[in-house]
């Protein structure tokens, strides 16, 4: 596939995330963000969709590259785009165990 | 691909990725002052909203052209995107762009009647000195390069290494000219000026001020890929898309930590900067 339509279904990817992260935000949540808790669900959005985005050549056989990482990028964003200060130690906690699952499968290997 | 459907993509991940980059610009702004912020894609919806809302036209209006003058500004903007990333054509073709900007910001202002556009138009003319760098700027990459052409300009860093590194000082007024065009808080934006509402756009209602926004967004994206295109070289898209996120961030934190300048500074301050670099750049062109 062309490289800019792959480009643009990753930009549409993060906008429709989002746009849904911020919906179902807002549903779910009705007070500003003062507790500061993790939120369980969103913690798990955010671990699947930055593993996938980083790690997508670990299923790179199954499923073309693109596709994962447009599937990761759509996950990520539902959790960055949440109402503003939800998300935001849950997208933290998603890009390290991502991270250090990369320097294992690349650096340490 | 198709052309038609090459200049298609380009303007519209142009428009989405300007408009993201905006919503970024916003939210780093607000942590650096402490603020939750909005949302990353608030200035994307903020664009999409004003498409549904009522098109209001003032009795003050200078009809036709209070309409016309926010097609001509998306038509400059879709036309810079067919120079640019669709064609790689001509510097020269880019930077005249540039200049009817002006002329559009300008014009956008008095033909809505209202006393804050009028202000934001004479503002456009007056700042209009302060892009004596963008004019600079080409010489210099001339000077270095021998050429206007985009793609000839990406093949010499290829063979020559990024003109980020060769001519520092033009790159520094390019840097102020992107500068000087952000949108939330800039210190140099002085036809956006909070003192002036929204500035020349404040009596666009409804489709128009929607169009205006895409065009700004797109505006945007352009000016950033001019940046990189330019001063360091062909990048994979993924490289442009890091590349303009870390300039945006750099502009986000200039906005936040400066206060907005007067006219009568702001221009003073990018004319100054204009004269190091244009005197330093040739310096560093001949002597060194």
């Amino acid at each position: 596939m062309d490289i800019q339509i792959i480009y643009l279904l990753y930009v549409l990817a993060f906008i429709i995330g989002s746009i849904t992260g911020l919906v179902l935000s807002y549903k779910k949540y009705t007070e500003p963000f003062v507790r500061k808790n993790i939120d369980l669900a969103a913690l798990i959005l955010a671990l699947i969709g930055w593993i996938l985005t980083i790690n997508y050549s670990l299923i790179e056989t199954l499923i073309p590259y693109y596709a994962t990482i447009t599937i990761g990028i759509f996950l990520i964003a539902m959790v960055i785009g949440m109402r503003p200060g939800y998300g935001r130690f849950e997208t933290v906690i998603g890009f390290a165990v991502a991270g250090i699952i990369w320097i294992i499968r690349t650096v340490l290997t | 691909m198709n052309l038609m459907a090459n200049i298609l993509l380009n303007v519209l991940v142009a428009f989405l990725v300007g408009s993201v980059l905006f919503g970024l610009q916003r939210k780093i702004i607000a942590r650096i002052q402490m603020r939750p912020g909005p949302p990353i894609i608030q200035h994307l919806l903020h664009t999409l909203k004003f498409f549904i809302k009522e098109t209001v036209i003032p009795k003050t209006a200078a009809m036709p052209f209070y309409i016309a003058i926010t097609v001509i500004l998306c038509s400059i903007w879709v036309a810079a995107v067919i120079v640019g990333p669709v064609s790689e054509g001509s510097l020269l073709i880019l930077f005249a762009i540039f200049a009817i900007h002006k002329i559009v910001e300008h014009n956008a202002g008095s033909s809505s009647g209202s006393p804050y556009g009028k202000l934001s138009c004479v503002r456009a003319v007056f700042s209009a000195a302060a892009e004596v760098p963008l004019f600079a700027v080409l010489l210099i990459i001339y000077l270095q390069t021998g050429t206007m052409n985009l793609a000839d300009i990406i093949a010499y860093q290829g063979t020559n290494g990024a003109l980020l590194f060769s001519i520092p000082l033009a790159a520094m007024m390019f840097f102020v000219l992107i500068l000087s065009k952000a949108y939330y808080y800039s210190p140099l934006n002085i036809t956006m000026g909070k003192d002036l509402v929204s500035g020349f756009e404040t009596e666009h209602f409804g489709m128009l001020r929607g169009f205006i926004m895409i065009s700004e967004s797109i505006a945007w994206y352009m000016l950033l890929w001019i940046f990189l295109t330019v001063f360091v070289g062909g990048l994979t898209p993924i490289g442009y898309l890091a590349g303009m996120i870390i300039i945006t961030a750099l502009v986000s934190l200039i906005d936040a930590v400066t206060p907005i300048l007067n006219p009568n500074h702001s221009v003073m301050t990018q004319v100054t900067l204009a004269f190091v670099g244009i005197v330093g750049s040739v310096l560093m062109i001949f002597y060194l």
